[in-house]
């Protein structure tokens, strides 16, 4: 079969397919009266049972798309829209409540957010976040030049993190992910932070992993990031998948709906939203069974 | 060859598109292996539990200006006020030989346990970051914790050996000696299995952290840390917990071996053995069954 598909021409085989996936957070919604009121105690725990309920805020409800080998593919929309959620169950680091997510190898995040050991030196951390990824000593001493290289840290590598400033961190994590030559890679705002030289060396590496038929997530608040590195962009938003394209076509209607939810036509632009979700094709997906192994 | 049908339908905008996922390639995100993977993937990670035990065990102390010091120096300030509280004033010590070593043996074995367990029950609300950050099998963060305190645990064992040597009247140091290794590996698996158990706990139900030093303190009273072992023979149930308290019987074992010169008896090792495989065989299997749910949000 792969043959076939190999004579078929230039095939663009998925890397990961992202099928109907919803994430669901529950938060304590508190009642409004709490922050100035005094109020009794009796009052305060009756609120408690019947104010004070979990709230179920849905982050990304039913997301079905396809990512091929060679994309990259920016994600846009506003803050909060669950962009960086996305990235966390493409990364198996939250999963879905629904739905499911299926890649040809494990994709690795690459976040602001995400924190290392702050006591330690950065050279030790290098260490840790590559044998967390699965690295043994001997493949990070072979590579350990080129990660602080990347990095751009130089001395700074042997110091504490904690004296490190945010760029300095952001780019050192950024740095440890790459180095394990992820075939999918998802980078979350990780670009904003650095300066001009590390943004330089971060669109080298992006275009490694697009050359070498991975696939690439960027989320970025800068369309014209995403208009400048991605050939595919995704709007999302409030958990709602809205538009998939290019990234020119994709940031057109994005800046048009931004341009008329600010210019106080709102109901303008949640029609545009609504039109263009509805335009959306439905996907479904069919599982081959690999024969041998467990499917579940 | 469908899936070249289906970007092409996707730019058309039909309204469905068929996508076969063929499982050879591709396979499911986050999913929880077997236990036999699991187990071997933990395996596979054993040079990262290593690394991060040993850089913690040298980072955890930086903020004081003593340092790892501290590690001797805390059970040695706990002994030091339980004897002074119940050797001195309370008169505790009444019908024990050598009370200095039997006190020291107890708080210096006793501090291992709670710390580990402690530490184990908090490994994963405590690394969030880390769980947010990587994809690796999550076991191996308990485990990690324990390697750490089992570490930190071999200078305070030669510093609690060396004050039983120097306070003690003419100790004699014999081959039983080296009976306290096995034990103190029994130990390290129960404390384990404990905190495999108690953290997936504890990431659900955040206020049993509150708990959990109350549950420490009652274990503490039933290991017979600082008084004799028989101060609960009015109490049958007390007397029964004791004797089935596998912290307790690790603080036997190395009490006959080191004080008092005499073999541990079968049962405290079958006891102690039999609590060390159960709990670390149960702590795996619950901690791998949840294994999904840990970075849920």
């Amino acid at each position: 079969m792969d043959v076939s598909d190999v004579a078929g021409g230039p095939i663009a085989e998925p890397t990961v397919v992202v099928d109907d996936i919803s994430v669901v957070y529950r938060t304590k919604n508190q009642t409004p009266g709490r922050t100035n009121a005094r109020t009794s105690i009796v009052k305060s725990l009756r609120n408690r049972r019947l104010g004070d309920t979990a709230v179920k805020t849905k982050a990304l409800s039913k997301i079905s798309f396809v990512a091929n080998q060679g994309d990259s593919i920016g994600i846009i929309g506003r803050n909060g829209s669950g962009k960086s959620t996305l990235m966390k169950v493409l990364a198996g680091l939250i999963i879905p409540d629904t739905g499911s997510v299926y890649a040809s190898s494990n994709p690795i995040l690459l976040g602001v957010n995400a924190a290392l050991i702050s006591s330690i030196s950065g050279a030790q951390n290098i260490r840790l976040g590559c044998l967390a990824m699965g690295m043994s000593h001997a493949e990070i001493d072979a590579k350990f030049d080129d990660i602080v290289e990347m990095s751009g840290l130089e001395h700074e590598v042997y110091h504490p993190m904690n004296s490190y400033s945010s760029g300095m961190g952001a780019r050192l994590r950024f740095a440890i992910a790459a180095a394990v030559d992820p075939e999918i890679l998802l980078i979350d705002e990780a670009l904003n932070t650095g300066d001009a030289q590390f943004k330089d060396r971060s669109k080298q590496r992006m275009a490694k992993v697009t050359a070498q038929a991975g696939t690439v997530f960027v989320v970025s608040h800068s369309l014209g990031t995403i208009t400048g590195m991605c050939n595919r962009a995704i709007w999302i938003d409030k958990g709602d998948f809205i538009m998939d394209g290019t990234p020119d076509e994709v940031a057109k209607e994005y800046r048009n709906f931004i341009w008329r939810m600010n210019e106080g036509n709102a109901d303008y632009g949640r029609k545009i939203r609504a039109e263009l979700m509805a335009s959306l094709p439905e996907m479904r997906t069919t599982l081959l069974p690999n024969g041998w192994k467990r499917s579940r | 060859m469908s899936i070249q049908e289906k970007t092409e339908a996707e730019q058309t905008k039909a309204p469905t598109v068929s996508v076969p996922v063929n499982l050879v390639r591709l396979s499911k995100v986050g999913q929880r292996p077997d236990l036999l993977d699991y187990l071997v993937q933990l395996w596979d990670r054993r040079s990262f539990i290593f690394f991060d035990a040993r850089s913690r065990v040298q980072s955890g102390h930086d903020k004081t200006h003593l340092g790892t010091a501290w590690l001797v120096l805390t059970p040695v300030l706990n002994g030091l006020s339980f004897y002074l509280i119940f050797g001195v004033f309370l008169g505790t010590s009444k019908g024990i030989e050598n009370f200095i070593g039997y006190l020291i043996i107890g708080v210096f074995t006793f501090q291992m346990s709670t710390r580990s367990i402690l530490g184990g029950a908090k490994s994963l609300t405590s690394n969030t970051s880390m769980i947010r950050a990587f994809q690796f099998p999550r076991a191996s963060l308990p485990i990690a914790v324990n390697v750490r305190e089992l570490l930190s645990n071999i200078p305070v064992t030669i510093v609690m050996l060396l004050f039983v040597i120097f306070t003690a009247p003419a100790e004699e140091i014999t081959w039983r000696w080296l009976l306290i290794i096995p034990a103190i590996l029994l130990q390290f698996l129960f404390n384990l299995g404990i905190g495999m158990l108690l953290a997936p706990v504890l990431l659900k139900i955040p206020d049993l952290s509150h708990l959990l030093s109350f549950i420490i303190r009652f274990l503490m009273y039933v290991s017979a840390v600082f008084f004799a072992e028989d101060r609960f023979g009015k109490y049958p149930v007390m007397r029964a917990i004791m004797d089935f308290n596998p912290v307790f019987q690790v603080i036997k074992v190395i009490r006959d071996t080191v004080l008092y010169n005499t073999t541990p008896s079968w049962r405290a090792w079958s006891v102690l053995g039999l609590w060390a495989l159960g709990s670390v065989a149960a702590g795996l299997f619950v901690f791998w069954r949840g294994e999904e749910s840990y970075g849920r949000v």
